[in-house]
């Protein structure tokens, strides 16, 4: 992101040289001030930090485990979660500084330390395993071009026995289907190039039971209440379903719509999810946070946009101003910004797995 | 009035301590809450214990959760010194009001490694945890470490080390069978009360099949038991999903156990203490219970259906039901088609495993025909169920019937709408699906994919 212009009075040195002094007497005005400049300067900082693409990618620098992947915050464990959201952020970004703080070497080693013989992946080392950390070490791993022809040994067996009778994913073989994971099983396999094992059929009738026939928006699963992020989570699984058939050369495929009541979602997200004061939620009376912010923006655009560059059809609901640039379906960022990510990290060569194999790691 | 530090740090303390002293003078503490009350009042405890209530006042949240949070971290970073009844305290504070914490579960479990905490006691923080934050996952995740690090403990060879260390208190005195099993009930008991907190409670459900398949499993009692005392709970949560996910659950395994022990039962040959087994009315047995569970949940699922109309939980659970029926019962009862006993395919469909044989049996599902007006190839099964149960099986004409009379009886539109979908994914899924022409294709795509 460039720094916003002109630029802000927060962004120079001599900024913080207007702080109040003390001259060591304080008063009750003395102290009061004190703390409101204390919670003015970090609303400056975050500001920053916010904007300045050198100042994110120094953070998620910090964020990195020495022994690779990402945690939440510095100094915190690898974790396939934050992994998968440091190394979207920093394809977002997409600048050479961004993709350079990623130690491809690591993440490699890192992935091989999560993975367990039966092909699923543990969330952290230590940690439990579900089906989200196969999408977020396949979305990572493909962007940065480190997949080994091992890696994903036995995964797309794993991932395909998640798939129930009722045609959605449990979080691990065995559970009830639910939109998120089912969501990340899905992805996970559309990048492994293994969708065509699943049962596409079943997972279709699933996940169009799941839109609301009032509300418009998405449940996580059956008999639940609607949600502003399965916008994303479900809606998004009707592209991936689209393309899959098409492979399989479905004639009677729409050329025009994904098989889901596009304006019904946009109603929902655009009337019902917005915060007056700005951000997005789950559903009316529920306070927005950025996680909701992100999903049903990101559903938005689903509904939005059908088809590829090739062919395109846009619906946008209500005003020309509420089109939101298309999303990619499994990554969930922008289309260029994938392509230009796979771009660089293909000039790259694989890198070699390092660390020890996921039999000698110690899981206790 | 602005608090100086160290105002704060005494109180703080002081609030530890009260909930310290309340889990001594009352060890049968069940629920923790927090208590709205914004009012600051630092000259009185925060601290309300009723009955077997734990209360928090709300206003010594944001002195109290800062401070033992940084406490802790601080020694994590191993700036400060923490003394080990120090750390028990802290993070028992930390975690009854924030548990997706994980560094502090994972300080517990360092504890509960070194001995300073035996398995129950944590257990029992994590069980009040829940009954603030039921669906807490971290506190779900750790629960079940505990109760691995129990099962190692309780097991032959972590019963020798024990024998060779001190003896530290009554937990460790009781039979290691005894205990496991204590501890299988407390989780089931820990499941319902966290089902009954929030609706359809994905991760204390999820728990509950964890809890069968890792401490108890193949137990048929259990499986039984289960079957029994949810069905008042589900009957009281209609919609709740999750609970009718675990019935399913429980019929498919319950399936796959019988069927296994009725294979057992055939080979005699096959059991490790070689004993003989009971003679040819035995071979039934599992005909018998299976079909009788299925046909039990059917009549449950119809009860509720009629009583509660609109409740889309319900046709979903009957879907499910029946498919499971559907599938067991072509598998089961048309059996091998030759002098083979009947099970072989059931394991194979049942377990989920790859089937090598699927075309043969393809072959022989053509052949062998369950009607009884067709003069087929009768196989020994089949003669055995012309002649067999006395209850009705639901089939795909009793389906069709139960909607119509549904469709005829009711007045509400959602009712309707779930009856006329589910009699047409009948027609779409089930009578597609022919038994005698193809497996579902669900199936054929797991065993046959490269």
């Amino acid at each position: 992101m460039e720094e916003a212009s002109p630029p802000l009075r927060c962004f120079s040195e001599s900024h913080s040289s207007e702080l109040f002094s003390d001259d060591g007497v304080q008063t009750v005005t003395s102290r009061e001030q004190r703390k409101v400049e204390r919670s003015i300067q970090e609303v400056y900082s975050v500001y920053q930090q916010i904007h300045t693409s050198p100042h994110v990618c120094q953070f998620l620098a910090r964020c990195q485990s020495p022994t690779g992947g990402f945690g939440g915050g510095p100094c915190q464990h690898a974790h396939l979660a934050p992994t998968y959201a440091a190394v979207n952020a920093l394809c977002i970004l997409g600048t050479e500084e961004a993709y350079e703080v990623i130690s491809r070497e690591k993440l490699l080693d890192f992935l091989y330390s999560v993975k367990q013989p039966d092909g699923s992946f543990v969330m952290h080392v230590g940690g439990e395993v579900d089906v989200r950390s196969a999408y977020c070490a396949a979305s990572v791993a493909s962007l940065t071009n480190i997949i080994t022809p091992t890696l994903f040994d036995g995964t797309h067996n794993w991932i395909l026995s998640c798939q129930n009778w009722e045609g959605g994913l449990g979080g691990v073989p065995g559970l009830e289907a639910h939109g998120g994971y089912t969501f990340c099983g899905t992805a996970a396999l559309v990048i492994l190039g293994k969708e065509h094992m699943l049962d596409l059929k079943t997972l279709l009738r699933w996940v169009t039971s799941r839109q609301m026939r009032f509300e418009g928006g998405f449940q996580g699963r059956c008999n639940k209440l609607v949600d502003g992020c399965y916008s994303f989570w479900q809606a998004g699984l009707l592209p991936l379903l689209h393309r899959a058939f098409f492979k399989e050369g479905d004639s009677t495929l729409s050329v025009s719509s994904w098989m889901f009541e596009r304006k019904a979602l946009q109603e929902y997200i655009l009337l019902c999810c917005q915060n007056p004061g700005g951000g997005l939620l789950d559903k009316p009376g529920k306070s927005r946070d950025f996680y909701h912010t992100c999903y049903c923006l990101s559903g938005l655009s689903i509904a939005q946009h059908f088809g590829n560059k090739d062919l395109h059809n846009e619906l946008i609901l209500g005003r020309d101003e509420n089109r939101l640039v298309p999303t990619h379906p499994v990554y969930n960022i922008c289309p260029e910004k994938v392509a230009q990510a796979i771009e660089h990290f293909h000039r790259l060569p694989v890198p070699v797995q390092t660390g020890p194999t996921p039999s000698a790691m110690d899981q206790s | 009035m602005a608090e100086s530090e160290e105002e704060v740090d005494v109180l703080v303390q002081r609030v530890v301590k009260d909930i310290n002293n309340a889990f001594k003078r009352n060890p049968n503490i069940d629920e923790i809450g927090l208590i709205p009350c914004p009012e600051v009042r630092y000259n009185r405890s925060p601290i309300v214990l009723v009955e077997n209530k734990l209360g928090v006042e709300s206003w010594c949240v944001k002195f109290l959760l800062p401070y033992v949070h940084n406490r802790l971290l601080l020694y994590r970073q191993r700036k400060q010194w923490l003394d080990r009844e120090a750390l028990v305290d802290i993070t028992c504070t930390l975690l009854l009001l924030n548990p997706d914490f994980t560094t502090a579960w994972n300080v517990r479990k360092e504890l509960l490694q070194c001995g300073v905490l035996n398995p129950e006691k944590d257990l029992y923080l994590v069980k009040l945890a829940l009954s603030k934050h039921p669906k807490s996952p971290e506190t779900w995740i750790h629960r079940r470490w505990v109760l691995q690090w129990l099962q190692k403990e309780c097991s032959p060879s972590g019963q020798e080390l024990k024998d060779q260390a001190e003896p530290r208190g009554d937990a460790v005195g009781r039979r290691p069978c005894e205990r496991l099993q204590r501890a299988l009930q407390e989780e089931m008991r820990v499941c319902a009360d966290a089902a009954g907190r929030y609706p359809s409670n994905y991760n204390a459900w999820s728990h509950r099949i964890w809890v069968l398949q890792n401490m108890a499993k193949g137990n048929l009692k259990v499986l039984h038991d289960e079957l029994s005392s949810t069905r008042l709970w589900v009957s009281m949560h209609l919609s709740d999903h999750s609970g009718f996910h675990y019935r399913q659950h429980l019929l498919k395994a319950l399936a796959r156990e019988l069927s296994q022990v009725g294979e057992t039962e055939l080979h005699p040959s096959k059991q490790p203490n070689g004993e003989s087994t009971a003679g040819a009315s035995d071979d039934n047995h599992h005909n018998d219970v299976i079909p009788q569970l299925f046909h039990e949940e059917m009549e449950l699922c119809t009860d509720l259906i009629e009583s509660f109309p609109g409740h889309e939980t319900l046709w979903c659970h009957r879907r499910h039901v029946f498919y499971l029926w559907h599938q067991w019962r072509r598998e089961h009862l048309q059996g091998a088609g030759s002098q083979s006993p009947p099970l072989t395919h059931t394991d194979v469909l049942l377990s989920e495993e790859p089937c090598d044989d699927s075309s043969t049996s393809q072959t022989m599902d053509v052949d062998c025909v369950l009607d009884g007006s067709k003069h087929g190839s009768y196989t020994q099964d089949t003669k055995r169920l012309k002649r067999g149960p006395l209850l009705p099986h639901p089939a795909l004409p009793s389906e069709h019937t139960f909607v119509s009379r549904i469709l005829t009886d009711c007045r509400s539109t959602e009712q309707n709408r779930f009856a006329i979908a589910y009699r047409k994914w009948l027609d779409s899924v089930i009578g597609f699906h022919d038994p005698y022409m193809q497996r579902p294709r669900h199936i054929t795509l797991i065993f046959l994919a490269p």
